[in-house]
């Protein structure tokens, strides 16, 4: 279980020293980290149109001065990342209450402080692997639908028929055409889609 | 007013006694009328009657005159004898008396057998015997004469009616004097009285002043009148005899008065003054006895007042003498210690009222005050009675010395409160009060508790990072692992590592035990957490109003509340949003207190929030807001205001403010402040409305 060597986690945090702490224990495990020492500073990258290309995790204080890490929570849900940015939530005990409701809400976990931290660790590593799919998907889905735009019209109907099923024949009555042109619609559609059979060609359009 | 009768006995007594003393006053004028009547009617009678004796003093002397005079002419008349006259010298000298006398009309010289010798008639008068001629009056003149003769002295006749020429007539009388010479009878002589002169001449003109004098018969028929021009109408009369020889007339003098005078002379005057007088004293006596009637219904009226005051009295009144003894208690009194009034009066110590226990300090006490040596103080004092029933019962008492009109001390005058009511209402009171008080001091433990283990946590979570991460790399380390081959050239070195391994482990673990005590400690303060209700706002502002009217009343500040009507509950943990209410009103009335704020009042509403709600969609929200009219917060205070342990207090712990944010945020709500225009800052936070009480909205 090696993480991609790219993955961030980012830190959120009010306390300098719990965020060179979790830096230093999360290297300890080879993972990369970025700490922030405010809601706002994270809020503001996010602002500046960042969108994650590599796996990512944030571990968020809940408590903090200034913007909580609740409000912060919200900004990201707003934005749609919560899936491909996993929340863990660092709390105290007070904060538990709050921080299940966030789990409910759609945040990845939370972890009492002070925390068992290879535990944690171990958490983190799950919710960047749950990010590296989530992005895998989003690239492997934005794949196929860039494959899907260089289909002709043509070639999408025959398409549609090859997934339902149909054997060349029908599907050259059902368009009209003849036979041997359904056949080199169907041999270009499967080389654009870069897939070898029409189960792989359903499985792939099933993805979208 | 109707007349009544004395003896209807159905009447009040009051209109009795008012009957009667009319009837009284009634019979005290009539009787003082009659005696006026009696008075002037006596003083008129008495003045009458001195007029009467006047008269017949009067009368008298006249009569005394007109003798006196009839005798002194007797004499003229023998002196006219004397000396043999001849008749031309007797005619002369009788001429020259008739001029003297008016009273004679004529004089005649007769010889014994009544034969004329001489005569002369008065120069006053024409004729007198013209008309009727002398011979007619020989009856008269001699029937005189013959009297004369037997009582050898003048005599005189009866009188008779003289007519005259001019048609008038005069009442006459004929005196007839003997002439007796050596006892010889030698004639007479005869003088005619008129009698109308008798009483013009011989009566003294002093007594003919304001009356009539007149001669009459003894049945009254008038002869002759001599007087005044009547004045008046009212008669007295006088009556005496004249007594002559050969004749008797009656001498008549009738005085004339001003009759309708209603005061004719002084006595009566007096008297009446001295009536009206006594009216007036009468009547001043009445006012008096009016203005007392009504100065003394007014006493009954104050006294009525007092008594009726004295009865409807909440406070008791108990007054004593200078010995210890109760002289007065009023109904209050009683009824506050369940006594009667003659259980307690005259009683000394130890009172009835008195706890056994307490009654040998209470002794003390009044002695004390008796004795004069301390003055009780002017606000009262507490002490604790005892009721008919035994049961006790904490009263206020004030105690004043009671002064009488001389200004000398009589005893003490007290008033007593039962303030058992009184102490109920502030051991209430103050039960809430330390009620609230006791959860304010558990909620600061908690938010110190719940700040304490977050600051702790920071640390301890660092320290637990770094010895795991420390472990982390003993482990990866290549180097390290090769040194802890199984060659034997770097022996002691695995050793080492893995002793620092197991010391990390040890830094991780205690890091850890730490957090558990805090956690533990943190837990058992924050048992509570979990308990939600529903609760009305208006059953939160209830709570917690006492206490803040108690503050603002000291600080003289006004603070209202307005919460919406049809307001659904919210689902919170009621002590401690009353904390955070509380706390949020304090911190507003302690701002304007600090800035000294004109007109400082405190606004605390309650409305349904707006979609400014934070996440929870679906759910409702109220939105709790305490206004204040201070300064406002400066923006420097502003970034740390939910600082833990920041405060602008003196006395502040800092924790208030975060206290009231942990508590809002536990309840999912948010606690956030404005500025409040025209001046100072508004507080407000969110809670969540509860969904069953939500359904009719």
């Amino acid at each position: 279980m090696q993480p991609s060597l790219n993955a961030t986690v980012f830190i959120v945090d009010d306390d300098a020293s719990v965020r060179d702490a979790l830096a230093w224990l999360l290297r300890s495990r080879h993972l990369l980290s970025e700490t922030y020492a405010t809601g706002e500073e994270f809020e503001a990258m996010l602002q500046a149109g960042y969108a994650p290309a590599q796996p990512v995790c944030l571990l968020l204080d809940v408590r903090m001065p200034g913007m909580s890490g609740l409000a912060l929570f919200d900004k990201i849900a707003e934005r749609g990342l919560v899936d491909v940015v996993p929340v863990i939530f660092l709390t105290g005990h007070a904060d538990v209450p709050t921080a299940v409701d966030m789990v409910k809400r759609g945040a990845f976990d939370f972890c009492e402080k002070p925390f068992s931290d290879n535990a944690l660790v171990d958490r983190v590593e799950q919710a960047l692997r749950r990010s590296g799919e989530l992005l895998a998907a989003r690239r492997e889905k934005k794949l196929v639908q860039g494959r899907l735009a260089e289909l002709t019209e043509r070639e999408r109907d025959v398409m549609r028929l090859v997934v339902e099923g149909l054997p060349n024949k029908l599907i050259a009555d059902q368009l009209d055409i003849s036979v041997r042109t359904v056949e080199v619609h169907r041999a270009r559609v499967f080389d654009k889609m870069d897939v070898k059979s029409a189960v792989e060609l359903a499985n792939v359009l099933r993805g979208l | 007013m109707k007349p009544r009768g004395v003896a209807s006995t159905g009447m009040p007594p009051r209109h009795v006694s008012a009957y009667v003393r009319w009837s009284l006053w009634a019979l005290l004028i009539a009787l003082v009328a009659a005696l006026l009547v009696t008075l002037v009617w006596l003083a008129g009678r008495y003045e009458a009657s001195q007029v009467q004796s006047k008269l017949e003093r009067d009368t008298a002397d006249a009569l005394g005159d007109i003798r006196s005079a009839l005798t002194r002419n007797v004499q003229s008349l023998q002196a006219l004898q004397a000396g043999h006259p001849t008749r031309a010298t007797w005619t002369d000298e009788a001429a020259q008396l008739l001029r003297e006398h008016r009273e004679w009309i004529r004089l005649e010289w007769r010889d014994a057998a009544l034969g004329t010798l001489a005569f002369a008639d008065t120069p006053f008068r024409a004729a007198p015997f013209a008309r009727l001629g002398r011979a007619n009056a020989q009856t008269d003149v001699s029937l005189a004469c013959a009297n004369a003769r037997r009582v050898s002295g003048p005599a005189y006749s009866s009188s008779y009616f003289l007519p005259q020429l001019d048609g008038l007539g005069l009442e006459v009388m004929e005196l007839c004097l003997p002439q007796v010479t050596g006892g010889q009878l030698t004639g007479y002589v005869v003088a005619t009285y008129a009698l109308s002169e008798i009483l013009a001449d011989l009566v003294g003109p002093q007594l003919m002043r304001s009356q009539d004098v007149s001669f009459t018969e003894a049945d009254g028929t008038r002869l002759a009148l001599h007087g005044t021009a009547r004045r008046g109408s009212r008669v007295f009369t006088s009556q005496q005899l004249l007594d002559l020889p050969g004749n008797t007339m009656v001498l008549r003098m009738d005085s004339w008065r001003g009759a309708p005078d209603l005061f004719p002379n002084v006595l009566t005057a007096l008297v009446t003054a001295m009536s009206i007088a006594l009216v007036v004293v009468l009547v001043l006596l009445g006012k008096d006895m009016r203005r007392r009637l009504r100065a003394e219904q007014d006493l009954a009226d104050a006294l009525a007042f007092r008594k009726a005051m004295e009865d409807s009295l909440v406070t008791g009144l108990r007054a004593r003498d200078l010995q210890g003894r109760i002289t007065y208690v009023n109904p209050a009194f009683c009824e506050m210690v369940g006594f009667s009034p003659e259980e307690l009066l005259g009683n000394t110590t130890p009172a009835p009222y008195w706890p056994p226990e307490l009654a040998v300090q209470y002794q003390k006490r009044q002695e004390i005050r008796l004795a004069g040596q301390q003055v009780p103080p002017r606000e009262g004092y507490e002490s604790v009675f005892m009721r008919k029933d035994g049961s006790r019962f904490p009263v206020l008492i004030i105690e004043a010395p009671l002064i009488n009109h001389h200004g000398v001390q009589t005893g003490w005058m007290s008033a007593f409160l039962d303030i058992s009511e009184q102490r109920r209402v502030e051991e209430i009171s103050r039960a809430s009060q330390e009620r609230l008080q006791a959860t304010a001091r558990l909620a600061t433990v908690g938010e110190m508790a719940s700040l304490l283990s977050h600051e702790l946590n920071q640390p301890l979570a660092a320290i637990s990072s770094y010895a795991t991460g420390t472990i982390n790399l003993l482990k990866s380390q290549p180097a390290l692992q090769a040194a802890s081959g199984p060659d034997g050239t770097g022996a002691p070195l695995p050793g080492a590592f893995t002793d620092i391994e197991g010391a990390m482990r040890r830094i991780a673990e205690q890091a850890e035990r730490a957090g558990k005590v805090i956690k533990s400690v943190h837990d058992f303060v924050r048992r509570r957490d979990k308990e939600r209700e529903p609760v009305h706002p208006q059953e939160l502002l209830d709570a917690i109003m006492p206490l803040v009217s108690l503050q603002a009343r000291k600080l003289g500040m006004q603070v209202e509340t307005r919460v919406k009507q049809g307001l659904p509950a919210v689902l919170c943990d009621r002590t401690m949003v009353e904390q955070v209410l509380l706390n949020l009103a304090r911190n507003a009335m302690q701002a304007m207190d600090q800035a000294h704020v004109a007109d400082p009042s405190v606004v605390i509403e309650v409305r349904r929030a707006g979609s400014a709600a934070p996440a929870g969609a679906g759910k409702g929200w109220l939105e709790f807001s305490v206004a204040d009219k201070g300064p406002g917060i400066p923006e420097a205070i502003q970034r740390k205001l939910f600082t833990p342990f920041f405060t602008t207090k003196d006395e502040g712990m800092g924790l208030g403010l975060s206290m009231c944010r942990t508590v809002v945020e536990q309840h999912g709500g948010f606690l956030g402040f404005e500025s409040n225009r025209p001046q100072g800052t508004i507080f407000r936070f969110t809670l969540p409305v509860d969904p069953a009480s939500d359904k009719p909205a």
